[in-house]
C-alpha cells in the first residue's frame, strides 16, 4: 500500500471515531449538579475556607495534593540528576 | 549575555513586589482567589527573572540552590506529618483535626492555611531549582 493510501485511509477512520464521539456527546448531562450544589452550600462550612477552590483541592481532595507534591519532588529529582553537580 | 541597564534595573526594582504579591497570594489562599501552588509559581517568576537579568552566579549567592532543595524536601516531610498529626487525633490521613473556626477570618480553614504556606515554599523551591539549574547548564 503506498503512503498516500494509507494516510487516507487514517485520516477516514480518525473521521468516522470523532463523528460516533461527537453523537453519543450528550451536551445535558445533569449529573454534577448535586455535587456542585452541595459544595456550594456547605463548603465553606465544613473546611472553614471561602475560597471553594482551596476548600476542594486542599480539603476533600488533599490526598491528590499530596500526590501533586510527589510529581513535583520527582521532577525536582530528575532534574537536578541529570544537570546538578552535586547529585 | 549583553548587559542592559534598563532590564537591570526594573528587574532589580520589581523583585521585592513580585515576590511580595506571591507571598500574598500564598497566606490568603483560603479567603480570596489564590493558593499555595499560584502563589509559589508567582515566587518562582521573580527569582528566576532575577537569573534572567543579572546571572545565575549572583542569585545563587542571594538563593543557593542547595536551600532550594533543603525546602522542596522539607515541605514533602511537612505535609507528610500533618497528614500523620491527622492520624494520631483519632481522624483518618490527613483528616481536618484543627477547628475550621469562622470562615472568613484569617485564623481560619483548619490546616489549610498552614498546607497553603508549605506547598507555596515547595512550589516556589521546585520551580526556581529547575529553572536555574537549567539556566546555569546553558550558561548564563
Amino acid at each position: 500500500m503506498g503512503r498516500q493510501v494509507k494516510r487516507a485511509l487514517a485520516i477516514v477512520l480518525l473521521a468516522a471515531l470523532a463523528a460516533v464521539l461527537f453523537l453519543t456527546l450528550d451536551l445535558g448531562a445533569a449529573a454534577p449538579a448535586a455535587l456542585r450544589d452541595y459544595l456550594f452550600e456547605r463548603g465553606s462550612e465544613e473546611t472553614g475556607s471561602i475560597n471553594l477552590v482551596s476548600a476542594i483541592y486542599l480539603g476533600y481532595r488533599v490526598f491528590d495534593t499530596l500526590g501533586e507534591t510527589v510529581v513535583m519532588l520527582v521532577s525536582v529529582m530528575g532534574v537536578a540528576a541529570v544537570l546538578g553537580e552535586h547529585g | 549575555m549583553k548587559e542592559s541597564e534598563i532590564v537591570d534595573m526594573v528587574s532589580r526594582k520589581l523583585t521585592p513586589y513580585i515576590l511580595l504579591l506571591g507571598l500574598y497570594l500564598v497566606s490568603f489562599g483560603h479567603l480570596s482567589p489564590g493558593g499555595g501552588f499560584q502563589g509559589g509559581a508567582v515566587l518562582a517568576t521573580g527569582i528566576i527573572q532575577l537569573a534572567l537579568a543579572r546571572g545565575v552566579r549572583a542569585t545563587t549567592r542571594v538563593f543557593p540552590l542547595r536551600r532550594f532543595s533543603l525546602v522542596e524536601t522539607a515541605g514533602f516531610f511537612l505535609f507528610l506529618l500533618i497528614g500523620t498529626v491527622g492520624m494520631l487525633a483519632g481522624l483518618s490521613f490527613l483528616g481536618i483535626f484543627l477547628p475550621t473556626g469562622t470562615p472568613g477570618r484569617i485564623p481560619s480553614a483548619g490546616f489549610i492555611f498552614f498546607l497553603n504556606l508549605i506547598i507555596g515554599m515547595k512550589v516556589a523551591a521546585g520551580m526556581s531549582l529547575i529553572c536555574l539549574t537549567i539556566l546555569k547548564e546553558q550558561g548564563t
